[in-house]
C-alpha cells in the first residue's frame, strides 16, 4: 500500500465535488446578495458547514474508491467461483442490505422524512424497508448473471407493478418511495455492487460482463419504489385492523 | 456542533462496521485477496467512515438551510415562469457535475461505438434532468396529485424500452440511477420541502418529496432517445 494509492486521483475527486456544489452555491450568494440578507455571521455559519461537508464527502469517495471497488471485484470473482454457483443469489441480497445500510444519502433522505412527517414514518422503519428491497432486488440481479435473464424481463414488469401500485398507495408513501428509488444508488452501491457484480459475472466465465454488469444499477433503483410503498400498505392494515 | 459530531459518529460506526465485518469474515474464510490490498481496505474503510461523519455533519450545518432559504424563498417571487426557469437551472447544472454521470457518459460512449459524443450526451442528460425538476415544481404549484404524473412517465419509459435498440437499454435505466449522487440529494430535497412548506396547503412529506424520484425519470428517458436516433 502507498501513499500513491490512497491519495491518487485526489485532485480528481475534489474538482468534482466542488463542479457539483458551484451552482448551488452561486444561486445562493446571488439569491443573499439581491434578496434574503440573512445575517452575515448566519451566512458564514452556512458556509463552514458546507465546507465540512466537502471535505467529507471527497474523503469518503476517495475511501470507497480505494476499499470498496477492488474489495467488491475480489469477493465477486470469489462467490462466482464457488461450485455451489446458486450461493451467489443469497450472498449478493446480504450484501445489498448491509452495503445500502451505509449509504449516506439514504440517511439524509430518512432523516428528513422523519423530520418532514413529525415521526410518524420513523428512520428506521423506513431505512430497513429500503435496504431489505434492495437486498431481494440484488439477489435478483445476481440470479440474473447466473441464468442469463435478459434485464427487460425484470425490469419491465418491474415498473408496470410500480406504476400499478402506485394507484392504491398513499400520497406520502407515494413520494417518499420514488425518492428513495433514486437515492439507494449511491456511491457505495454503485462501486461495490457493481463490482460486485462484475467480478461475479467474470468469474462465471461464459458472459460478457460489460453488457451483464451493467442493469444492476437499474434493479437498485426500482428496489426501494416497490418496498417502501409496501411498507405503506402495511401500515395501512394495521390501522385498519385497529 | 461537536456534539452532534459525536452522535453522526456513532451512528456511522454502527452503519458502516456490519458490512466492514462481513468482508473481513468473508477474506479469511473464502476470498484470501494479497495482505496489502486488504490493508489498503481497511485504510479506505477508516477513511469512508471518517468521511461520511464529517459529511451528515456538515450536510445538516451547510447545505440543507441554503436549499431551504432558496426553496422557500422561490414561491414569494410570484412569477411561475421565473420559478420554473431557476428550478429547470438546478436540475441542469447540478447534473451536469455530477461524478457519477461523466462516468456513466464514458459507458454509453464505448456502447455506442462512439457515435455519441460525452459532451452531447451530458448535454442531454442535463436537459432530461432540468425538464422534470421544472414539470415536479409546476405539479406543486398546481397542486394535481403525484401519481398522474408519475404514472405518465414511468408509462413513456415502459413504451420507449420496448422500441429502445437492446444495447442502451441497461445503459439507460442505470442513467436514471446514477445520476441523483449524495451532493445533489440533498440540495433537491430541501429545495422541495423549502418550496412546499411556504405554499398554502401543502403537505411538507407528500408534496415536499418525489422531486428526486421525477429527476432519474429524465436521464433514462433522454438515453433512450439517443439511442433510438443513433441505433
Amino acid at each position: 500500500m502507498t501513499v500513491t494509492i490512497v491519495f491518487g486521483d485526489l485532485w480528481d475527486t475534489l474538482l468534482s465535488v466542488l463542479k457539483a456544489l458551484g451552482p448551488l452555491l452561486g444561486v445562493f450568494l446571488v439569491y443573499q446578495g439581491l434578496m434574503l440578507k440573512l445575517p452575515r455571521h448566519y451566512v458564514w455559519g452556512l458556509l463552514k458547514g458546507t465546507l465540512v461537508a466537502v471535505a467529507g464527502l471527497i474523503l469518503f469517495l476517495q475511501g470507497v474508491r480505494i476499499a470498496f471497488l477492488p474489495v467488491g471485484e475480489a469477493v465477486g470473482e470469489a462467490l462466482g467461483g464457488l461450485s455451489q454457483r446458486w450461493f451467489l443469489v443469497p450472498a449478493g441480497a446480504f450484501l445489498g442490505f448491509l452495503t445500502t445500510w451505509t449509504e449516506p444519502a439514504v440517511r439524509v433522505l430518512c432523516d428528513q422524512v422523519e423530520k418532514a412527517s413529525a415521526g410518524v414514518m420513523r428512520k428506521p422503519t423506513v431505512l430497513i424497508a429500503i435496504c431489505a428491497g434492495v437486498a431481494l432486488f440484488v439477489g435478483l440481479g445476481m440470479a440474473r448473471i447466473l441464468y442469463g435473464i435478459p434485464l427487460l424481463y425484470i425490469v419491465i414488469p418491474g415498473y408496470a407493478v410500480a406504476v400499478l401500485m402506485m394507484w392504491f398507495s398513499e400520497r406520502e408513501y407515494l413520494s417518499v418511495a420514488f425518492d428513495a428509488g433514486g437515492v439507494a444508488t449511491g456511491p457505495m452501491a454503485v462501486t461495490f455492487l457493481m463490482a460486485l457484480a462484475v467480478g461475479a459475472t467474470s468469474a462465471t466465465g461464459d458472459l460478457d460482463p460489460i453488457v451483464h454488469g451493467f442493469g444492476l444499477i437499474a434493479l437498485i433503483a426500482l428496489a426501494p419504489i416497490l418496498s417502501v410503498m409496501v411498507l405503506g400498505f402495511i401500515f395501512r392494515l394495521k390501522r385498519l385492523r385497529r | 456542533m461537536l456534539t452532534y459530531l459525536k452522535r453522526k459518529g456513532v451512528e456511522v460506526v454502527l452503519a458502516m462496521l456490519p458490512l466492514i465485518i462481513v468482508i473481513v469474515v468473508l477474506q479469511f474464510a473464502l476470498v484470501g485477496m494479497p495482505v496489502a490490498l486488504f490493508l489498503q481496505f481497511l485504510a479506505g474503510a477508516l477513511m469512508a467512515m471518517v468521511g461520511i461523519a464529517l459529511f451528515l455533519v456538515g450536510i445538516e450545518a451547510g447545505l440543507l438551510p441554503i436549499g431551504e432559504a432558496i426553496g422557500s424563498h422561490l414561491p414569494g417571487s410570484r412569477s411561475l415562469p421565473f420559478v420554473l426557469a431557476v428550478a429547470f437551472l438546478m436540475g441542469v447544472t447540478a447534473t451536469i457535475a455530477e461524478p457519477d454521470v461523466i462516468v456513466l457518459t464514458g459507458q454509453v460512449d464505448s456502447v455506442s461505438g462512439g457515435a455519441i459524443s460525452g459532451a452531447t450526451l451530458v448535454f442531454v442528460i442535463g436537459i432530461g434532468i432540468g425538464f422534470f425538476v421544472a414539470m415536479a415544481i409546476l405539479r406543486i404549484v398546481l397542486g394535481f396529485r403525484m401519481v398522474y404524473l408519475l404514472t405518465a412517465s414511468y408509462l413513456l419509459i415502459i413504451i420507449l424500452s420496448l422500441f429502445t435498440p437492446a444495447k442502451y437499454v441497461p445503459v439507460a435505466f442505470d442513467a436514471g440511477g446514477v445520476t441523483t449522487g449524495p451532493m445533489t440529494v440533498p440540495i433537491i430535497l430541501a429545495l422541495g420541502s423549502g418550496f412546499s412548506s411556504v405554499l398554502a396547503r401543502r403537505s411538507a412529506i407528500s408534496d415536499g418529496f418525489g422531486l428526486i424520484g421525477l429527476a432519474s425519470v429524465g436521464p433514462i428517458v433522454a438515453v433512450m432517445i439517443v439511442g433510438m436516433v443513433t441505433g
